[in-house]
């Protein structure tokens, strides 16, 4: 708890510091989709690491949050601020729906419904023409005043301070949220159900619990996102996004608060890296997410903190 | 009254189609419990393979047949000695994993090869309009049928009159009574998968001769197969049936009398509402034990 904690503190002394050693707009950009991926990343392994089961339609609270913070600003003319509020509460509102739909399932049971209402959204984000302007999608997102002052490094660097925010909300909520006793029955139930149970917990109501604020803080990514990249279409619902999240959270080490928030740097890094092999780089992408499974099955959280276990258990021994 | 009639024929038609593409999930998935999301890209690469084989080099569509059936049930033996054996008995996230890295690779390498452009397998069977009463069907839709009740007739037999298929019903059963009574069970797996992977590449061969084969339709077809699979309940053959049947008939109804746009959603909510109300399929069994 302390050693996850310190590693957070550490990460966000780094990250405050990071556009004062980087004066660079490139840098600047992946650094913004690297706080993108933490919240995306943070919000899946809630459910993977605490609930213990796996919704591979994940990508539909990040499309409501998206479709919800365009809407807002785009219809309705609401300043950024106020899309960037709607977008979590109506993943939120999905979640909560969702949620107490398909957590009354398990197993490969969950995995696919979870996956159909993804699918769903995203027909409906390519087919209510009326409302989500279909396969087009929408484009034209009002940017505030902080994101168009400057010069083109200062933009980023907004971006990328708003987006460290949202970020470092997102993990302390979690944060607190894991470490107090509902995350603990939440651990509980993961370990083993029927003994839960049988002190008192109800998984379906934790699961809910957990549920909901995981998806809001993909619709607090969602938002975020839209607004960055001034266009929302109905793939935000589509399995890249579902697929980028699954190796960040699995290849950082699930049921850690530290672990995605690793994944996700790796990742968006490794994605800029292999641009260079084009289109080989998905066949890559493909045989490097095989061998994290076989090689590396609790992530590399999981490995870093079994070598700190034997080092504090080694250390008292000898005291 | 004769729109209806065509529509429930193309709609019985597709379904058996669905059927077909989804018998090699019903085995892996609904069996074996190995949640397979490559399960639409080994039908992409019977399909391909067929392609490559009937159009390129000119072999016979049945010979090819053969040939995609072993090549696919090798491939498949060595998936799962190799990358699913290594995560037995871990739960099912490993092996969701597995699958989809698998499916990624297996997509992305096969556009790198082919391209992106649908390919078609030269079928032996005329294309021509059968006239029966109002209804019309092509002779090679027809033929195919024909084969595809074949296919899952055979595959049922096999599960439930050899002793292989014997044998697998025991190891999915319970894995350790049946390795006491002498069945080597890591052999069955691997085998079960490799015929899921058979069926999967033939039924990709078969349908590319009246459809086509593309490198993308994997995660189509992956889909549409587990909504196949979920709603017949797992595991039996007469459920993929039913499932495929169900679906087909919902969808060409539903495209033909409502709106088209909405005509793929029509599974998945099919699905959630099944599986509101019986959350183990049509016609599956399931217990929770501790």
């Amino acid at each position: 708890m302390i050693f996850e904690r310190n590693c957070l503190l550490i990460a966000l002394v780094f990250a405050l510091l990071a556009p004062l050693l980087l004066q660079n707009q490139y840098a600047m950009h992946i650094g913004v989709l690297i706080m993108f991926s933490v919240m995306l990343a943070t919000s899946f392994n809630l459910i993977v690491g605490y609930v213990g089961e796996f919704p591979l339609g994940h990508t539909a609270f990040l499309g409501v949050g998206a479709y919800t913070a365009a809407l807002f600003s785009t219809r309705l003319a609401m300043p950024y601020h106020v899309a960037e509020l709607a977008a979590p509460l109506a993943a939120a509102l999905f979640g909560l729906v969702i949620g107490a739909i398909t957590l009354r399932l398990r197993g490969p049971f969950f995995v696919i419904v979870t996956l159909c209402f993804a699918e769903v959204l995203r027909l409906i984000a390519n087919n209510w023409i009326g409302l989500t302007n279909g396969p087009m999608g929408i484009s034209g997102i009002e940017k505030p005043s902080w994101a168009i002052a400057g010069d083109a490094f200062q933009q980023k660097v907004s971006y990328y301070y708003v987006g460290l925010l949202l970020a470092a909300v997102s993990l302390f909520v979690s944060y607190r949220f894991v470490y107090s006793n509902i995350g603990r029955a939440a651990i509980a139930v993961r370990e083993n159900r029927f003994v839960a149970q049988s002190i008192g917990i109800s998984p379906f109501y934790l699961g809910l619990l957990t549920f909901v604020l995981a998806a809001a803080i993909a619709g607090l990514a969602g938002g975020f996102y839209a607004n960055y990249v001034s266009f929302v279409g109905p793939e935000v619902f589509g399995f890249s996004f579902m697929i980028s999240m699954i190796i960040m959270v699995l290849a950082g080490g699930k049921g850690t608060l530290v672990g995605p928030v690793i994944g996700a740097i790796l990742v968006v890094l490794l994605e800029e890296y292999l641009r260079d092999f084009k289109e080989l780089r998905f066949s890559i992408f493909g045989l490097i997410v095989m061998a994290v499974v076989l090689f590396l099955p609790r992530g590399i959280m999981g490995f870093i903190t079994r070598r700190h276990e034997t080092y504090v258990r080694r250390a008292t021994r000898d005291a | 009254m004769d729109l209806f009639l065509q529509l429930l024929a193309n709609g019985l038609v597709i379904g058996t189609f669905y059927a077909l593409s989804a018998l090699g999930l019903t085995l892996v998935f609904g069996l074996m419990r190995v949640v397979n999301f490559a399960h639409g890209e080994l039908y992409v690469v019977g399909g391909l393979l067929g392609w490559a084989l009937t159009d390129l080099v000119g072999l016979n569509f049945f010979l090819t047949l053969a040939v995609v059936i072993f090549s696919l049930a090798v491939g498949g033996y060595l998936i799962d000695r190799l990358l699913m054996a290594r995560v037995r008995g871990q739960g099912e996230e490993p092996t969701i994993l597995l699958t989809i890295g698998l499916s990624i690779f297996l997509t992305n390498t096969a556009l790198l090869i082919v391209g992106t452009a649908p390919q078609k397998v030269v079928s032996p069977f005329a294309n021509k309009p059968l006239f029966l009463g109002p209804v019309v069907i092509t002779q090679s839709r027809l033929v195919l049928v024909a084969i595809s009740a074949i296919v899952i007739l055979v595959a049922h037999l096999l599960i439930q009159r050899t002793t292989l298929g014997r044998s697998m019903r025991a190891t999915f059963q319970d894995s350790m009574a049946a390795q006491l009574s002498g069945i080597r069970t890591s052999h069955v797996y691997g085998f079960t998968f490799a015929l899921g992977a058979a069926l999967a590449g033939a039924a990709g061969m078969l349908l590319s001769s009246i459809y086509v084969a593309q490198a993308t339709i994997g995660d189509v077809v992956s889909l549409k197969a587990f909504v196949v699979v979920i709603l017949g309940g797992m595991g039996s053959f007469a459920g993929a049936i039913v499932g495929g049947l169900v679906l087909g008939i919902t969808e060409a109804l539903w495209g033909g009398y409502m709106s088209s746009g909405y005509v793929d959603a029509i599974g998945f909510a099919l699905v959630i509402a099944m599986l509101l109300v019986r959350p183990y399929g049509l016609f599956g069994k399931y217990a929770e034990r501790a």
